[in-house]
């Protein structure tokens, strides 16, 4: 989980334009500044392209937070 | 103007398409853009720093990523929402530009997908690059 959330926050650095952006699992749209509705577009697609996967609609509306995201990416890790 | 709709595109999917500029194209940008800079605009100044003639406007000419978006890939139902570009080599009034698009890659969950693009002249120098990302929508 630790390599994941160190990818996702350098990640998250270079979309949102935030260098100093410290992710932690709890960390969402609501208390992460600039993460909106398009940055959440771009950054999902990095996420895709960086772990070479894929999302459906439904499995990101069930996200909550970083934590939930990396959960998501644990299991398509596994499952590839 | 090409109406592909998402099903349509897939990654590989590729456009490509022809166009130049001539000197006045880019007196208009200058207007329009407010930026004078004697480098575009004054044959001499721009012989006395070397080059051949008046430079074009690199966000002139990288507005055909824009007609590649709105015409061509993929069309009626895209939306520009955001590039990255990198300027290689000047151009100037007159070259006959070659600009191709590709799909790189979709993200089916929210209907966007990107395009790498490249703007060339006809000898194959190249112009600038792009990293380009369009949404979607059916109107």
């Amino acid at each position: 989980m630790d390599s994941i959330l160190t990818e996702l926050e350098s990640i998250f650095r270079d979309i949102l334009d935030r260098p100093d952006l410290v992710l932690t699992p709890e960390s969402n749209a609501n208390n992460v500044e600039d993460w909106d509705s398009l940055a959440h577009i771009n950054l999902v697609s990095a996420i895709e392209k960086h772990y070479k996967i894929k999302f459906a609609l439904g499995e990101l509306q069930e996200l909550k937070n970083v934590g939930d995201m990396i959960a998501l990416i644990e299991v398509k890790l596994a499952a590839k | 103007m090409m109406e592909y709709t998402w099903n349509d595109l897939h990654v590989g999917l590729r456009h490509e398409f022809e166009a130049s500029f001539t000197a006045q194209s880019a007196s208009i940008f200058a207007a329009l853009s407010g930026d004078m800079n004697p480098l575009h605009v004054d044959e001499a100044y721009a012989v006395s720093a070397g080059f051949p003639a008046p430079v074009l406007f690199g966000m002139l000419t990288s507005s055909l990523y824009s007609r590649l978006v709105g015409i061509y890939l993929p069309g009626k139902y895209g939306l520009l929402q955001g590039i990255d570009l990198d300027f290689s080599s000047p151009s100037y009034a007159g070259d006959q530009l070659r600009v191709a698009g590709e799909i790189t890659h979709m993200t089916e969950a929210y209907q966007r997908f990107e395009i790498k693009a490249t703007i060339r002249r006809s000898d194959g120098k190249l112009i600038s690059k792009a990293t380009i990302r369009v949404g979607f929508y059916v109107g």
